[in-house]
């Protein structure tokens, strides 16, 4: 690992400046579970690590009635995964987080840092994409909030400025009738990186029958997470029947772009989204049909 | 440019002058000279280098030492009273919960963390907690048998 500085701003504010100082040359540091392992290998050369972590503003978790759900960027894994807030209102999230890396990753690495590294294999981010998240940005020329599908860019590739810090990512609550399940699927052992991840939320019209707003969001499938919108809109304003879950699943897998690796095949984990798409698609159905308040039920994200 | 931290390791104030990219087990193993922890995989996935940071396991290879200023540390070498050992080394020896000993220190620490926030978990909740410590022995089955046993399940 390089030679660097160490700042350790108090502020929002303070850290845009010293990000801002170095011109690009400074990266913002939390848990440190992604930095750590890309400066090691050399394959980024910072002057400086800026560390956040003291900042009070972006920590903690809690609802805020205009908001929805709020997640500060240095929540870590460990602290979603235990959140009483998220465990009876949002518990795909405490499931998604059980699974992921292992209890010292989920120790120190943050969900802003997961997030903000533009990591394309991942969990959290399906979920997020699939709950309609919104990410919130501080830099040197204000706030900005966006949807956190245009977080995302390319591989490792993220629209964060370099002056630029996540401070927090926003849930809004789901509507009523609304089921969600994940589904990761490990090629090799457990605790390795997810092969594919695919998180599907329904929530369903007043009919109760139709869907209203579906999403589908596929990780590790795409140089960044991404979300299936064609396979998505085949699914709108219909019941769910096996023949749409069947042409879904096949526009899904098909609308995604894996690379052949390590971890399988590019037919392969074609192969692989069609199955979790399908049966991720009919959990979050058959939990929208018998949703009767905001309370998501976890689902147990088994593997294929 | 070196920085002083202050560390409170296995219950005694230390300090040490660390560069910023210095790794806490560097700092641990180097300068502190308590060589339990060891450097397996560099990269958060065998669990040989775990140190309790505030009581919580982490990978000491991948967390930067000045980033750990004021905390409190237990390493392994803190778990024994005197020439007593902690349970959980009595019943790793017992059930012959290691070969090499490579991994040990990280098995036993990650466990500690575990029943100090859960002290009767389940065989699964055992697996899952654990399940990102490696042992390359194959000792898995003893390793289980010794945290039920001090678990008393």
């Amino acid at each position: 690992m390089n030679d660097f500085e160490y700042l350790e701003p108090a502020t929002v504010a303070e850290a845009c400046a010293m990000l801002k100082r170095y011109g690009g040359e400074a990266r913002p540091y939390a848990g440190g579970a992604y930095l750590s392992i890309v400066m090691k290998q050399g394959l980024i050369r910072p002057k400086a690590l800026v560390n956040i972590k003291k900042i009070q503003e972006l920590k903690g978790i809690r609802f805020d009635p205009s908001e929805g759900f709020v997640i500060g960027a240095l929540a870590t894994h460990r602290e979603l995964e235990t959140s009483q807030l998220i465990r009876e209102k949002l518990p795909i999230l405490c499931a998604v987080e059980r699974e992921v890396a292992n209890i010292r990753v989920r120790n120190v690495g943050t969900v802003g840092g997961n997030l903000a590294s533009g990591e394309p294999l991942t969990d959290l981010a399906q979920v997020f994409l699939a709950l309609d998240a919104r990410v919130a940005i501080s830099g040197p020329s204000g706030d900005r909030t966006i949807p956190l599908e245009e977080l995302f860019v390319d591989l490792y590739q993220t629209s964060l400025g370099e002056e630029e810090i996540l401070t927090r990512v926003i849930v809004p609550p789901p509507p009523p009738a609304t089921g969600i399940e994940y589904i990761r699927f490990s090629s090799s052992s457990v605790v390795d990186k997810p092969c594919v991840g695919v998180a599907v939320r329904i929530s369903l019209n007043a009919d109760r029958k139709t869907c209203g707003t579906v999403r589908i969001a596929l990780g590790c499938v795409a140089p960044r997470p991404m979300r299936a919108q064609g396979a998505e809109a085949l699914l709108t304003g219909h019941p769910l029947s096996p023949q749409l879950v069947e042409q879904a699943a096949a526009a899904a897998a098909e609308e995604c772009s894996p690379i052949s690796d390590l971890r399988g095949s590019e037919r392969f984990k074609r192969g692989i989204v069609r199955v979790l798409v399908r049966r991720a698609m009919a959990v979050a159905y058959d939990r929208a049909s018998h949703a009767s308040t905001l309370r998501l039920r976890s689902g147990q994200a088994g593997s294929a | 440019m070196k920085k002083q931290i202050r560390l409170r390791v296995n219950g005694m104030d230390r300090t040490v002058e660390v560069a910023p990219r210095t790794s806490l087990l560097e700092a641990v193993r180097d300068q502190l000279g308590l060589t339990g922890a060891k450097l397996g995989c560099d990269m958060q996935v065998c669990g040989a280098c775990t140190l309790l940071l505030d009581g919580k396991p982490v990978s000491a290879c991948s967390f930067l030492a000045v980033d750990a200023d004021g905390s409190e540390l237990t390493t392994i070498e803190g778990l024994a009273a005197g020439d007593r050992l902690h349970p959980l080394q009595e019943a790793f020896m017992d059930c012959g919960a290691l070969q090499c000993g490579y991994c040990t220190s990280g098995f036993i620490l990650t466990a500690k963390a575990l029943l100090d926030e859960q002290p009767r978990p389940s065989e699964e909740q055992i697996k899952d907690y654990l399940g990102g410590n490696f042992c390359r022995c194959g000792c898995y089955q003893e390793i289980i048998q010794a945290v039920k046993k001090v678990a008393g399940i």
